[in-house]
């Protein structure tokens, strides 16, 4: 990528390179990592809003009962000492308890990881084979019919609330599917029987997710097929005598593959947090509801441990990318 | 029959007619040139003869390649031609290799694609058996193609190109951007390939002495026509249209007493100057830059006088452009001293800004080097108003480009460089580095990237500016013919040390060491000894 540094023919063992390109990331990753812990401190003692103010709403409640929650919670301290004791716990694992549900935070995020994981995961898998395939053939016949009417509809579809798309979806096909959650409370506890309520309860959210975000990965496939299609040594593979759809195959698109790969992967870490808006919606248990329900309070704690697991993604995405196109990009590997 | 056959080909594109009516022939053994400058539709004549010109291009007449009518071939038996009955050997190694795909797999491509019933293995081994024929060890095939340098490359093309065993090679300027060395071997295989198969080739080239090399007859072209053909011989020694004539004179014949310090150029016949040559003004002392554990320059020494023109010449990687940088204060050295008026160049600054004034860069490619954006009145200012230049900034550009001989230069301001054409553009770099007044002028390949017709301009314009302001110049090239042309005195560079340096005509004509006569034996070397001028 364009950080790496430029080293004009340096001979050096190639594993001694990768073990300081490997650690120059993974250090970079952990001191993001670092950041990311302060930060989510600090920016929701920002937040408008009391949590004990909202915890005792439509309560009679005296000053004393609110200096004894205070003290509870720790909220009386100096920020300085309340930071002081959110890293430390943070050290040890802990993430603190969340002052709606009354669990640790920990458990909490954890038995929401997975929806969200199903979710997402399954979304962006059919966003990017989706995009991908739309933006080849874009690229393939550019300024064709095709190019126009795709290019459209997925900025169209682009720039469509997500909220607004999932309620629509919800009255066009109006009772089709389930309007919420992940399983109906009565379906048999087997596994097959699970299964098949889930994927039922997950078509509307996957439906709205994918139309919202696959349009990026088409237009980045098509601009970067596009670049590819006019490099000289295609025609070197059409004067070997390669058919059209060979040279495209093996020569065009693996190429445009590269960038496209390294953005799949850093947008990977942001569609965990773009989730939110699909799960509020949908009242899908996962991360993104979670993050909503804790923006209510506000639950400090709460937000604090999902901001930390979304931003994680996000970090963990970018240096899962960066590794990746090393290993893809032979020109990356030599510098 | 011939192998190839091409009559009254003519090439439309949308907005151009390309190729106006060409006639060739290329026997078995035997190799024609193609000569012509940039834009006279020799490329486009070559991607004809294997139908690769884009949609938009209209062809006409006949095209015949080893006995079959390109023109009229359908798609099938046609891409079954490519490769395995002609094979082409592009421009630019760098572009024409894909550079993600180790490149055994890229000359194993058309092997297996035209005979699907070799199997993997046996791919494998006529891919060693190829490199070994380009002299490559065969592990190189699987390196990918950055790793390899711009004369491995060109092997690795050449590879791929007889990979099928064709009947006729196609070369588009297979040399272009290698160092003389190199630009010899390529020459001698590919010569040698076409007298060992008895197979045809067409070479195609801008560089007359190239094709005097390797051909034994020349198509000189201008504008899309054949403007005159015959034997290398004739052609060179007695050309009678006016183009051959600007392409024999472009390429000055090293020792030849007329050609010193006398470019080719239609304008005032460039004066000596050599009497200006005054005291030292910069000096380099045992100068050493590393990258990493890679030692580009290793104590080289060099000095130039004020107003004299001193050429540093040797192959690529030599270190040339690296010690060039130094003298510029871009890179800082890792021992020894580069020393201005006797004075060390300081390292950081106020001093090394002044530095930077006092010596100027002409880089390589003026395409490159100007931003396609900015008004040729915007490009000769920004020194002025990086150094804070007091004036007329306006005023002071006008006057640089007079001084670089773009008159008026009203004419020139409001351009953009994609209206100029590349002399022009050589000329508003040359004046953005003369706006700042400087000592000394450093020109990386000054006339590298430039068409034939237009290097003998610039580099009189040199020769010119050194008589009217006394201008020193460092001119570095890997072309011993720029520095028979313009320079008073050569340094020889090879792997970072002086091999030898000296006055022109002594180095170039009696050179001490065994180096330099080897650089001075690669010169394509034309069979002309006498021409009219």
């Amino acid at each position: 990528m364009s950080d790496a540094p430029v080293v004009v023919a340096v001979e050096r063992p190639r594993r001694r390179r990768l073990g300081r390109y490997v650690a120059g990331k993974v250090g970079g990753a952990l001191l993001s990592l670092g950041l990311i812990a302060v930060l989510g401190f600090l920016l929701f003692r920002a937040l408008p809003g009391d949590p004990v103010t909202t915890m005792t709403r439509g309560r009679p409640v005296s000053a004393a009962q609110i200096a004894e929650l205070e003290a509870a919670y720790g909220l009386d301290r100096p920020l300085i000492e309340q930071f002081w004791s959110y890293l430390a716990d943070l050290a040890r694992g802990d993430l603190g308890m969340s002052y709606t549900f009354r669990v640790p935070v920990a458990d909490k995020i954890a038995e929401r990881v997975g929806p969200t994981l199903l979710l997402v995961g399954t979304g962006t898998l059919l966003a990017v084979a989706l995009g991908l395939w739309l933006g080849t053939r874009s690229a393939w016949r550019r300024g064709g019919r095709f190019d126009k009417a795709a290019t459209g509809v997925a900025l169209g579809l682009w720039s469509v609330p997500t909220f607004w798309l999932g309620l629509l979806l919800l009255s066009w096909t109006s009772g089709l599917f389930p309007s919420g959650g992940i399983t109906y409370p009565d379906t048999p506890p087997d596994f097959w029987s699970q299964a098949v309520d889930t994927a039922h309860h997950m078509v509307l959210p996957v439906i709205t997710f994918v139309a919202v975000v696959y349009a990026q990965y088409q237009l980045v496939m098509r601009a970067s097929l596009v670049e590819e299609l006019s490099a000289p040594h295609l025609l070197t593979a059409r004067a070997k005598g390669l058919r059209e759809d060979q040279v495209l195959r093996r020569h065009a698109v693996p190429n445009a593959l590269l960038p496209t790969v390294t953005l799949v992967f850093l947008h990977l870490g942001l569609v965990v947090s773009g989730a939110i808006t699909v799960e509020t919606v949908f009242s899908w248990p996962g991360l993104g509801l979670l993050t909503f329900e804790a923006l209510r309070g506000p639950d400090l704690p709460l937000l604090q441990g999902t901001f930390l697991v979304l931003a994680a993604a996000v970090v963990l995405a970018n240096l899962a990318a960066d590794l990746l196109y090393r290993v893809l990009d032979p020109r990356v590997r030599a510098s | 029959m011939s192998l190839l056959r091409v009559r009254d080909l003519h090439v439309r594109y949308p907005s151009e007619h390309a190729v106006r009516g060409v006639d060739l022939d290329v026997e078995a053994g035997e190799t024609l040139g193609l000569a012509g400058e940039s834009g006279c539709g020799k490329s486009t004549v070559a991607l004809s003869l294997l139908r690769l010109l884009p949609r938009t291009a209209a062809v006409s007449g006949e095209i015949s390649v080893d006995g079959e009518d390109v023109t009229t071939l359908n798609w099938g038996r046609l891409r079954a031609l490519r490769w395995a009955r002609a094979s082409v050997v592009f421009q630019g190694a760098m572009h024409a290799l894909n550079p993600v795909r180790r490149v055994g797999e890229q000359i194993a491509e058309p092997i297996r694609l035209h005979d699907p019933t070799v199997t993997a293995a046996q791919a494998r081994a006529r891919v060693a058996d190829l490199l070994a024929q380009v002299e490559l060890p065969a592990e190189r095939a699987r390196a990918y193609p950055h790793e390899l340098s711009g004369g491995q490359k060109q092997r690795v093309m050449i590879a791929m190109a007889l990979a099928c065993g064709p009947r006729l090679i196609v070369a588009d300027e297979p040399t272009t951007a290698l160092d003389v060395v190199v630009q010899a071997q390529v020459l001698d295989l590919l010569s040698g390939v076409v007298a060992e198969r008895g197979i045809g080739m067409l070479l195609i080239s801008h560089d007359l002495a190239v094709l005097a090399r390797v051909c034994g007859r020349l198509a000189v072209m201008d504008a899309g026509r054949v403007v005159e053909s015959g034997p290398t011989g004739r052609v060179v020694a007695e050309p009678a249209h006016p183009r051959t004539r600007a392409l024999v004179a472009a390429f000055p014949a090293v020792g030849e007493p007329r050609h010193r310090r006398a470019p080719a150029t239609t304008g005032e016949p460039a004066p000596a100057g050599v009497d200006r040559v005054g005291g030292e003004l910069l000096r380099v002392e045992g100068l050493r830059v590393r990258f990493g554990d890679t030692v580009a320059v290793d104590g080289a020494d060099l000095d130039v006088r004020a107003g004299e023109i001193v050429a540093l010449v040797g192959q690529s990687g030599s270190g040339k452009t690296t010690l060039a940088r130094a003298v510029l204060g871009l890179v800082r050295p890792d021992g020894g001293r580069v020393l201005l008026d006797g004075r060390a160049v300081p390292a950081r600054g106020r001093g090394l800004r002044e530095h930077r004034r006092q010596v100027q860069w002409v880089p390589q490619d003026p395409t490159s080097a100007l931003n396609p954006r900015h008004r040729v009145a915007d490009a000769v200012a920004e020194g002025l108003r990086v150094h804070r230049v007091p004036g007329d900034h306006a005023a002071l550009a006008a006057a640089a480009l007079a001084e670089a001989e773009l008159r008026p230069p009203e004419r020139y301001l409001p351009a953009l460089p994609h209206e100029l054409s590349g002399g022009q553009r050589q000329r508003v770099v040359i004046a953005a580095a003369l706006a700042l007044a400087p000592r000394l002028l450093v020109a990386d390949e000054p006339v590298a990237s430039l068409d034939a017709s237009v290097r003998g301009e610039i580099l009189a314009l040199l020769l010119r500016l050194r008589a009217r302001l006394g201008l020193a110049a460092l001119v570095i090239t890997h072309d011993l013919g720029v520095a028979w042309t313009v320079a008073d005195r050569v340094v020889v560079l090879r792997a970072g040390r002086v091999v030898e340096s000296g006055p022109v005509e002594r180095v170039l004509t009696d050179p001490a060491q065994a180096y330099t006569r080897s650089l001075l034996a690669a010169i394509p070397r034309a069979r002309w000894a006498s021409r009219p001028t």
